[in-house]
This record gives C-alpha cells, sequence and structure tokens, in this order.
C-alpha cells in the first residue's frame, strides 16, 4: 500500500494496514511533527491535509489514504531551510507555548489561509475554535494569522 | 504586616512551609518519595554552565520545559553574565546522570530559586575565563576588560572564548571560600544586555516546524507498544480481572500481570487499542466515586458547626457574633489539568553487559523522582537507571509522579525489548491528579464608615501537596501534622481587620488529588475577591477604590496592579446596551507575586451565553526577565481563568471518573478567549519571581464580579452557568 505524504512517495508495511493515518506518520514514516492528544478528532493536534483538506488523522483509517496526498506540518516549508510565512509569523508572535498543538493549529490556518486569503477576526475563531490550545495561545495565534495572511498576500 | 508574624506569613505562603520541610526530612529516610526537594546552590549550579573546546557556552538546562520557558529566562541570565547574545547559549535538557539531582519543576519557583545560583555560576566562569585571559595576554587582571564573547584590553588586544577555550573548553572552578564575583544581573545600575529582553524562547523554532521534541517523537529501534490498566482512584483494588480473547488480537505480543497491574504488549499502537478493550477489571473502592460524597466532606458549614476548624492560620481578636455586612458561602469545583499531550514513556532494559542498566525517556516534572521510584519499582540500584526528560506538553502541577513510567518499566522488562507506553485521552483523565473541590465561609463586619472590622473565612478542601496519592501510607500521618502548604496558599487576606480569623480543614476526597496549577490560590481568591466586591457594592462604593482603601499598608504592590489595571481597564469603553459588565480582583501569590485582573463580560439574553469580551491584566513578579514570556504566561493564565469561571467542571458518577475527553470536559478554546492588554509592571531591583501560575487567582473573580455588574447575579459557585444567572 503506498500514499503520497509531503510530495514523496511512502510505502506502509504489512502490519500497519489496521493503523490510523496519525499512528503511520508517527510510528512507521518517522513523521513525528503530527501529535496524538484526543483521539476523538476534537483538539486537532493531529491535524494534516488530505488532498488539501484538513483532517484530524487520527479518525482516518490508513487504508483510506491509499493513493492519496498527504501533506503533514514536515511539508509545508520551502526546501531551501526558510520557513513557510505561517512558521514564520508563529514566531515572530512566539505564539507558542507547551508547543504540542501548534503543528495542527498552523495546519488549521493553513487550510483557512487556502480558502480565505483575507479572514477577519470571526472567520479566523469560527475555523481555529476546532483546535485547542490548553496553555492558551490564542491570541497570538490570531495575530500570527494576519500577518501571515499579509506576507502570503503578498507573495502570491 | 503588624497582624502577621513574619514566621507565620511565611508558613502560611508556603515558602518554608511546614510540609515541605517534613517532606524533605522524610526523604532522608525514605528515598522514594516524590518531590524531589533540593534547593538550588552554587555548587549544583556549577555544574549547568560550560564552554565547549569549540568556544561556545552550553547550558544544562535545570528545569523541565512545559510551555511555562523558564530555562530562557535563566540562559538570559547567563549570557548576561557572559557578555554573550542569549541566542548564543545552546540549551541541553540533562539526562539525571548528566548532573547532580535538581529540584521538581512546579510552584513558580524557577526564576525565584535558580536566578541566582545560575548567575554566580556564569559569573564564576567569566572570572576563572577572565583569569586566563590574564594569562595569555600577560597582563594584570585589572587590564583585563569585558567585551561580546571574550575580552579585550585598553590597547585593542581581544580574546575570545574560543581562543581561551583551546581546543579544551572550560568548567568552572568553584571555590566557596572566595568572595562572590560581580553579579551583572542583580546590579541595577547596569545598562542590561539581555536581562529583562524580550528574548525568543529557546527551541521555538522546532515548535513550529514539527521537530522531534516530545517523548513520543523519540526515534527508538525494534520498539513495541503498551499500556496498562489504570484504576478510576489510586487506592482502588482490582477485584476481578478477565482477560478472555486477549491472544488472539492481531499484533498481540504478551499480556503481563502482577499484583494490582494487568498491561498488554503489541506490534503496534492500534492492536494495544484492540487488545485493552478485551482486559476487563472490576475495583473495590474504599470510597464511593460521586459527586454528593464529595459535596458532603467539602460542607464547609457543617465543618464550621462543630466547632474550630482543623487549620486555625491567622486569629487576632477573632469574634464570632457579630453583625455581618456579608456572609457569603461559596463552592469550587473539581478539575483536571488536561494538558495536551497524553503521556507518553519508553523504557528500555539493557543487560547484555556486565551490568544491567535501565533507560526511561519521558516528560516529566521531576526526573529524578523518576529515577527514585524506578530503583524501588524494580529493585534495581539508581547508578543503573538513566532518565532522559523531554519536553512536555503542558505540566500545570500534574506530572510529577511515577506512572505511564511504571507501565512502561514493567512491560519492557516483561517483554525484554524497549516499550512505548501512550496513554488514551480518558486515562489522562482517570489518572487525574485533581484540584479538589472546596466551599467557603467568607463573613465581614465593617463599622459605619465602611471599614473592616471583622474578617472570617473557613474553608474545607481536599489534600493537595499532602494528599493520600502522593506520599506513602506510613508517611502520610506524620505529614500531616503539619498544614499542607498546597491547601493554605493563598488563604491569608491582604485587607486590614482588627479582628480576623482564617481557618481551614482539609479532607481525603474519593478522587486522586494534587498539585494543580496555583494550588489552593485561585479558589481561596475568588472567594474572598467576591465578597469583598459584594461588601463595596452594599456600600455603594467602587470596589476597585474600596479595596485600594482597605488594603494592609504592607501591600503596596499588589495596590498598585490593582489601580494599575483600573486604568487599562479604562481606555476600552464597556459596550453599551444590556448585560455588559466589568469586575475586578487582585491577589498575591506566594507574596512575591502581585496581579490584578480586570474582566469585561457579555451576560447575553438572546444566545443564553456568558461571554469574555475583554481582559486586562497587570502583573509584578520583580525583575521582569523576560517581559514577553511574563505577557504569555499572563495571557496562559488568563485563558485558564476563564475556564475555571465559566467551563471546566471534573465529573464523577457511579464509581467511576466521567470525564474522558474534551467532549465531556470543556476547556476553553479560541472563540472563548477575548482581546486581552497586559501589563508588565518592572521592578529592577527586586529578584524575579515566577509567572507560571500567578495571573490566574485573580481572573474567576473577576469575571464573577463582572456578571454581577452586568446583571446583579452574585455567582456563589463554579463553574458559572447562563441559567445560574436567571436566579436573580
Amino acid at each position: 500500500m503506498k500514499l503520497t505524504v509531503n510530495g514523496e512517495q511512502r510505502q506502509v508495511a504489512e502490519d500497519w494496514r489496521d493503523e490510523t493515518l496519525l499512528t503511520v506518520l508517527r510510528e512507521h514514516l518517522g513523521l513525528t511533527g503530527t501529535r496524538f492528544s484526543c483521539g476523538i478528532g476534537q483538539c486537532g493536534a493531529c491535524l494534516v491535509h488530505i488532498e488539501g483538506a484538513p483532517v484530524s488523522s487520527c479518525l482516518v483509517p490508513i487504508k483510506d489514504v491509499a493513493g492519496k496526498n498527504v501533506l503533514t506540518i514536515e511539508g509545508i516549508a520551502p526546501q531551501d531551510g526558510s520557513l513557510h510565512p505561517l512558521q514564520q509569523a508563529w514566531l515572530d508572535a512566539n505564539a507558542p507555548q507547551c508547543g504540542y498543538c501548534q503543528s495542527g493549529q498552523i495546519m488549521q490556518a493553513l487550510a483557512l489561509l487556502q480558502r480565505n486569503p483575507e479572514p477577519d477576526d470571526a472567520d479566523i475563531d469560527a475555523a481555529m475554535s476546532a483546535n485547542l490550545c490548553r496553555c492558551g495561545t490564542y491570541d497570538r495565534i490570531r495575530t500570527s494569522i494576519k500577518s501571515a495572511a499579509v506576507v502570503m498576500k503578498e507573495i502570491s | 504586616m503588624a497582624i502577621f508574624t513574619r514566621r507565620r506569613f511565611l508558613a502560611a505562603t508556603g515558602v518554608v512551609a511546614g510540609g515541605v520541610t517534613a517532606v524533605y526530612m522524610f526523604r532522608q529516610r525514605a528515598e522514594a518519595v516524590a518531590p524531589t526537594f533540593i534547593f538550588p546552590d552554587n555548587e549544583a549550579a556549577a555544574t549547568w554552565v560550560q564552554i565547549r573546546p569549540d568556544g561556545s557556552c552550553m547550558m544544562y538546562f535545570p528545569r523541565m520545559d512545559m510551555g511555562q520557558n523558564a530555562n530562557t529566562g535563566l540562559a538570559q541570565i547567563v549570557a548576561e553574565e557572559l557578555n554573550l547574545d542569549v541566542g548564543e547559549i545552546d540549551g541541553v535538557l540533562p539526562s539525571t546522570s548528566d548532573v547532580p539531582p535538581f529540584a521538581v519543576t512546579a510552584g513558580s519557583m524557577s526564576l525565584t530559586a535558580f536566578s541566582r545560583p545560575v548567575a554566580v555560576a556564569a559569573a564564576t566562569l567569566r572570572e576563572n575565563l577572565r583569569q586566563r585571559a590574564a594569562g595569555k595576554l600577560n597582563k594584570p587582571l585589572s587590564e583585563i576588560l569585558d567585551d561580546a564573547g571574550g575580552f579585550r584590553t585598553a590597547g585593542g588586544q581581544v580574546v575570545s572564548y574560543r581562543d581561551l577555550a583551546n581546543g579544551a573548553g572550560a568548567v568552572i572552578e568553584l571555590d566557596e571560600s572566595k568572595e562572590i564575583p560581580h553579579l551583572y544581573t542583580f546590579d541595577s545600575s547596569r545598562q542590561k544586555q539581555q536581562v529583562g529582553k524580550s528574548a525568543q524562547p529557546l527551541g521555538m523554532r522546532a515548535l513550529v516546524t514539527g521537530a522531534p521534541v516530545y517523548t513520543g517523537d523519540v526515534p527508538m529501534d525494534d520498539v513495541l507498544y503498551g499500556r496498562a490498566v489504570l484504576p478510576p482512584v489510586r487506592n482502588a483494588r482490582m477485584a476481578t480481572v478477565d482477560t478472555t480473547g486477549v491472544e488472539r488480537v492481531k499484533g498481540f505480543v504478551a499480556l503481563v500481570e502482577q499484583t494490582e497491574f494487568v498491561g498488554v504488549v503489541c506490534k503496534t499502537p492500534s492492536a494495544v487499542d484492540a487488545a485493552m478493550t478485551k482486559i476487563k477489571v472490576t475495583w473495590d473502592l474504599q470510597q464511593p466515586i460521586n459527586q454528593q460524597e464529595i459535596d458532603r466532606l467539602v460542607d464547609v458549614d457543617a465543618a464550621m458547626s462543630e466547632g474550630n476548624l482543623e487549620h486555625v492560620l491567622v486569629d487576632e481578636a477573632h469574634r464570632r457574633d457579630v453583625n455581618w455586612a456579608v456572609d457569603l458561602r461559596f463552592d469550587v469545583q473539581v478539575q483536571s489539568h488536561a494538558a495536551q499531550e497524553a503521556r507518553v514513556a519508553i523504557a528500555r532494559f539493557d543487560d547484555s553487559g556486565d551490568r544491567r542498566k535501565l533507560e526511561i525517556w519521558t516528560g516529566t516534572q521531576d526526573p529524578f523522582a523518576i529515577k527514585r521510584f524506578a530503583a524501588m519499582d524494580t529493585g534495581m540500584a539508581e547508578d543503573d537507571i538513566v532518565v532522559y526528560p523531554q519536553r512536555l506538553g503542558g505540566g500545570f502541577g500534574g506530572r510529577e509522579h511515577y506512572e505511564v513510567e511504571r507501565d512502561a518499566v514493567r512491560l519492557a522488562r516483561a517483554v525484554k525489548r524497549p516499550v512505548k507506553v501512550q496513554w488514551t485521552r480518558a486515562d489522562e483523565f482517570m489518572a487525574s491528579r485533581s484540584r479538589p473541590a472546596s466551599s467557603h465561609r467568607v463573613r465581614i463586619a465593617a463599622d459605619e464608615a465602611g471599614n473592616l472590622q471583622d474578617w472570617w473565612h473557613g474553608y474545607v478542601t481536599g489534600h493537595v501537596v499532602l494528599s493520600r496519592e502522593r506520599l506513602p501510607d506510613w508517611l502520610l500521618p506524620i505529614a500531616r501534622l503539619s498544614e499542607d502548604f498546597g491547601v493554605t496558599k493563598g488563604a491569608l487576606s491582604p485587607y486590614r481587620a482588627v479582628h480576623q480569623r482564617i481557618e481551614c480543614k482539609d479532607v481525603d476526597l474519593p478522587i486522586d488529588l494534587g498539585v494543580w496549577r496555583s494550588l489552593n490560590c485561585a479558589p481561596a481568591v475568588f472567594a474572598r475577591e467576591s465578597a469583598m466586591d459584594e461588601l463595596a457594592l452594599r456600600q455603594g462604593v467602587h470596589p476597585v477604590d474600596f479595596k485600594v482603601s482597605q488594603m494592609s499598608d504592607d501591600w503596596p504592590r499588589l495596590s498598585n496592579c490593582l489601580q494599575q489595571v483600573r486604568k487599562l481597564s479604562q481606555k476600552r469603553e464597556l459596550p453599551a446596551g444590556n448585560g455588559f459588565g466589568r469586575g475586578y480582583a487582585c491577589g498575591t501569590y506566594d507574596g512575591r507575586c502581585y496581579v490584578a485582573v480586570s474582566a469585561d463580560v457579555h451576560v447575553d439574553q438572546t444566545t443564553q451565553q456568558i461571554k469574555v469580551v475583554h481582559m486586562c491584566c497587570a502583573q509584578d513578579v520583580g525583575m521582569a526577565v523576560n517581559p514577553d514570556q511574563l505577557r504569555a504566561q499572563m495571557e496562559s493564565n488568563l485563558s485558564w481563568g476563564i475556564g475555571m469561571a465559566l467551563m471546566e467542571r471534573f465529573e464523577v458518577a457511579d464509581n467511576t471518573i466521567q470525564s474522558s475527553n474534551f467532549d465531556n470536559y470543556t476547556v476553553p478554546r479560541m472563540s472563548d478567549m477575548p482581546s486581552v492588554d497586559t501589563l508588565v509592571i518592572d521592578q529592577p531591583d527586586i529578584p524575579p519571581a515566577g509567572a507560571g501560575e500567578v495571573a490566574l487567582i485573580a481572573v474567576p473573580a473577576a469575571i464573577a464580579n463582572a456578571i454581577r455588574n452586568a446583571c446583579g447575579y452574585r455567582a456563589l459557585r463554579l463553574p458559572i452557568s447562563f441559567a445560574d444567572t436567571q436566579q436573580v
């Protein structure tokens, strides 16, 4: 069984075919930036994009993504070692505290900006309320999304 | 302060609390007692900082990072002393074999207790290097001047740490008989280069790129996956265990059954999930687990009707029969930490050589306690055990104990392979060492001019640091001869009253209890600040004016916070229309950290919701080592305060824990988080104190007071629901 992760084709071994996308990414393919927290799609810590859409990877059987394109936090920055504008905005705002939820937050923000390049506060709150941050970094995440939106618009 | 002796004040705030002393004393007799409580000294700190052979500065971080970024503050101090940029400090989380034991990361003590020894270490290293420079340049010591990353002479000669490392590096040569070198950090006349600046927390890039930083991210060859069954409460005993069919689960490797322990090891994580559904355990409980039982045990009125409460913290000319201007009871719910990382531990045994070795990877607040407990659990020598602590995905007081580590150790030992144990979210709630419920009776009397005369605050709560789950049975009764500083935290009133009694009783509850952000401080401040607000309103005085006028002269920094936050809040108009209100509250944590909060709320009759629309926070924790991180901690605490005031409640019923995930234990989301204005009150001449659990203490009362202002409802019970407010 194969799938494409961050543009690279990856093979899933026989033993791992009853797993979720999340455990395959983390434990089998070594992509540990996507994280487990609730296991029921309530918190967004495991958020990845499947064919461009944000999905909680803890809920997805690996069989369902055979042949599909998956994007994780490890795959959003350019190859040259620089950061994606969202990651840079997150750094500029010192948004993370414990940091555990932040991969999922950034992936959710990326999905938001892809469908709505100029979100207002209400748009941001609506989209991002799917993602928990127990440290309460929400205000800095809002700031980061707004500044990244400006940069991404300039780039495009 | 007129009404307290200093000794009593310190005892009640926990600075020299009996509980700590007792635990520390008994640790000498029984090593496996948590937490590790070793006050950092110069000798230990000297092992934390060194110059590597290439001239770079390496620092072993003596604090566990869980979002508070205390290590960055300590690294700023090292950078200040060594004339480096904080970004040049290479911070490494040490294993338990790299450095002597250091204290549990808890109690917002990191900057308070560690800043000075770290400064002494780095300054000593600087002066050691200055001597080398003098030798190398053949100049008297007095001519060797500071320079960025090294030294220079007036004549323009420059020598870097790299030159001085000379391919061998430099460790600190501490001579305790010598005078402590000049500490730049604590020299208020110095123009600081690092301390007081908003440095970016170290390691932040890894957090936005998904780099491996947590225990679950540690790569491990040949690893298997496991989990053990957790009891609903730690003093439950297994009655029956049924494992029928577990061996037939695809990917099953081993079932491990020991006294009061049953766990499973499989090839993959979801095989573990499947296997765990086959293991059915019933439990014998020592107490029924339900809300009625908790309510019965923490009933303050029942306890006070029987006479004095067990611990009298303040008793100054107390009067019982007075015409009380305010006489209110407040009830506070049980809360769980609900840190976002579901706990993981990895254990690996190696008995291939002539010496057995056990390695444990875990995110813990107390790596040295994990090592002690693992030694006791396995019968191995402590020298044969290494704990590699990892970053925590949130701690908040809940990660000090040998638990998920125990499961990994026992399973790995049984199967002779490395085993990774990842708790489920339900496990996280099941194992919660929650903040106890509490109930408070606050009675205040004032004279005709409105000044406080009598203050009587009695409360009943569960044990915190001396809880049943934290100490071995043999130690419990001895330890409980002392006051539990988790229970007394925040109890002292900053308001002046001639007649005062503050008393409390701590009890065992049918759930597991422990240290939760701010301990008893947030519940106590909620009761006190709500009662004072109510008294002010009944007197027709603005609550801030009233509190400032009644505050003892010993609390100028608290009074200042309150007045500053009022100013800050006034920059923004409260929205017009029905149902909006503004409230204020203030408090002190440990007598070193001061905070005041304002909350603007909307009690919305249309949506039938209470929404916090804006908050302000003014905080004074002494020297602001990293102002941006102080703001970050304020923001985090405001969010926790919203959860405590309006949302979170740990549910029990039918002899089990009902809270199992974020769908039935609701914590604040972005839509619950208002805009915030924060003010850092810097005190460059006062040593830094912690900020990790300070601002939270004032939030629930600020919100409750805002609701009172919005619609007249006085909240007597947390969490407050919209339905409650309709009782007016």
